[in-house]
């Protein structure tokens, strides 16, 4: 994908003449919250995002929603219309696994730049922690990976990544104390997030002595489990003005997406993997007319620790097979090279795909996340993986609109 | 490998186009489906190549039963109650002499022994009357 590419073109001068912004966002209670069912949380996190735009509910003419692990849909985003009272008149339900969150907010700048919708909600929420069956549990086990010739194997979530892992640690002879940096920084973060589920100070030591889950990923290198809700608004520029919105906007830079396969058994390398990331990554470099270079705060998708390694290392951050070393050496912290899931990610903060990854790029952008402030923070990146890291999505954002 | 308390662990949940394969293992075969169009094996079976010929014109060839373990996970926890008295346990991506990957058990082997690059043979784990899973071990 040469830059300049004329789809390359299309997507910088789409987003140019658009202005496609996050406008508000919002973020409900996060952790063990038993006795709320998932559309409670995902109706919370719509209000509080309305709110914070300052907008009314009927202001909103676009939904875009994800799926639930708790309550199965077959038409997700209208079964949460009907709850929730909207009626938008465009309406998707994105279903990517972990890398939903941040195509939400692309499937939301694709309508508004077809002229589906003006001001589009995209939410996501679930009771996951408090509402999952042990045979829901056992059915999302088996649903990523191949029911036929993986599952039978005995084959778990956290060993599908602890695969991948052990191959990179073979390829670049990386170590666990690596891959457990990146669990202590985000830790770390996570320590100024007002509803981060975990904030205890963690070492490289307690992460490599915890209990074994699927070797070489111990219970920290695995992410947390937790109920919550959270929602983002997506509009224009030019709507947020007319709708009187007092946010500093985040404005959408670049988009892409990059596939790997669904399904370990159809991976040829690690490179398979890299590439995909890349050209998820490069997508949205090239729209934006960036590189990583330019990025002030990086938000990775961190369901377990190796995929943030993969992650900086696909997306041009840091060569291949230096990522263990950029993080142990506290370099994706506050203050550092790059401050990487400033609110502590899915392996600290709460679990909700992607969705705490968005809105916190925002609060960066808007200047508004307080003791996790990036000093000058004018560029963010985020990247969502889904399956295992299978499926890829990035978003750029910037303070101001794309010249 | 036969248990006298049933079998609880998932068993495959099999799609038509891979009675081939598991009949096959059932007679402890191995065999891999290749595109006849191509030459090209590929892995896991499907109806239809997943080459650009898009053929359905597979063959099932039978295959060398040699792999080396491309990578591995000792589980230390299983996915499912019956995995109880399981753990620790190797699933493993291996690649065959034929060049797919394939997911499997290594047996025989001792956690501790297992690493990538090991040569691992193919043998049949007859988990029930009707199903049998090939599994992989330490080339003798």
């Amino acid at each position: 994908m040469a830059d300049g590419s004329p789809t390359i073109k299309e997507a910088r001068e789409v987003l140019k003449k658009n202005k496609i912004v996050i406008a508000g966002v919002g973020e409900t209670e996060q952790g063990k919250i038993p006795n709320k069912s998932s559309f409670h949380f995902l109706s919370q996190a719509s209000k509080l995002a309305i709110e914070d735009a300052g907008i009314k509910k009927s202001d909103v003419d676009g939904l875009v929603t994800a799926f639930s692990l708790v309550e199965h849909t077959f038409m997700h985003c209208t079964t949460f219309a009907d709850y929730f009272g909207l009626r938008p008149r465009f309406f998707s339900s994105v279903a990517v696994g972990g890398a939903t969150a941040v195509w939400m907010a692309a499937e939301a700048a694709m309508a508004i730049a077809s002229g589906q919708a003006e001001v589009v909600l995209c939410v996501r929420g679930d009771n996951t922690l408090s509402g999952i069956s042990s045979s829901g549990m056992v059915a999302l086990i088996r649903e990523m990976c191949h029911a036929e010739f993986e599952f039978p194997y005995g084959l778990t979530t956290p060993g599908g990544y602890a695969l991948a892992a052990q191959r990179y640690l073979h390829d670049f002879g990386a170590t666990r104390e690596h891959l457990a940096a990146v669990a202590v920084t985000m830790r770390k973060h996570a320590a100024n997030k007002e509803n981060a589920m975990n904030k205890e100070p963690l070492t490289i030591e307690e992460v490599v002595n915890s209990r074994i889950i699927a070797e070489p990923l111990t219970k920290y290198d695995c992410s947390i489990i937790s109920d919550g809700g959270a929602a983002f608004i997506v509009t224009t520029e030019a709507k947020a003005k007319e709708l009187g919105i007092k946010n500093p906007l985040a404005y959408l830079w670049g988009m892409g997406q990059g596939y790997s396969h669904q399904y370990l058994t159809s991976l040829k390398d690690l490179d398979q993997i890299y590439n995909a990331v890349n050209t998820s990554g490069q997508k949205a470099f090239q729209t934006a007319g960036l590189g990583p270079k330019d990025v002030d705060v990086a938000f990775l998708y961190d369901c377990f620790t190796i995929t943030v390694l993969l992650e900086l290392e696909g997306l041009g951050f840091v060569p291949k097979g230096e990522g263990g070393a950029f993080a142990l050496e506290g370099r994706m912290e506050i203050g550092k090279d790059l401050p990487v899931n400033t609110h502590g990610g899915l392996l600290s903060q709460a679990h909700l795909g992607a969705m705490h990854h968005v809105v916190e790029a925002v609060l960066q952008l808007r200047n508004q996340a307080g003791p996790r402030q990036v000093k000058d923070a004018e560029v963010a990146l985020v990247h969502g993986n889904g399956g295992i890291v299978s499926a890829h999505s990035t978003i750029l954002l910037g303070k101001e609109a794309l010249s | 490998m036969a248990e006298n308390k049933p079998y609880e662990k998932p068993l495959p949940d099999f799609r038509p186009e891979t009675k081939p394969y598991w009949d096959a293992a059932k007679k402890h075969e191995l065999v891999l489906p290749r595109s006849k169009a191509t030459g090209e094996f590929f892995f896991y079976p499907r109806a239809i190549s997943p080459g650009n010929d898009m053929s359905e014109d597979i063959e099932w060839v039978k295959a060398s039963g040699k792999a080396k373990v491309w990578t591995y996970s000792i589980h230390h926890m299983g996915p499912t109650k019956a995995y109880k008295d399981d753990p620790p346990y190797i699933v493993a991506l291996v690649e065959t002499s034929e060049g797919v990957k394939m997911m499997t058990n290594i047996v025989d082997c001792d956690v501790k022994d297992v690493h990538v690059g090991m040569d691992v043979e193919v043998v049949f784990d007859d988990v029930t009357p009707e199903v049998t899973l090939p599994k992989f071990r330490p080339t003798k």
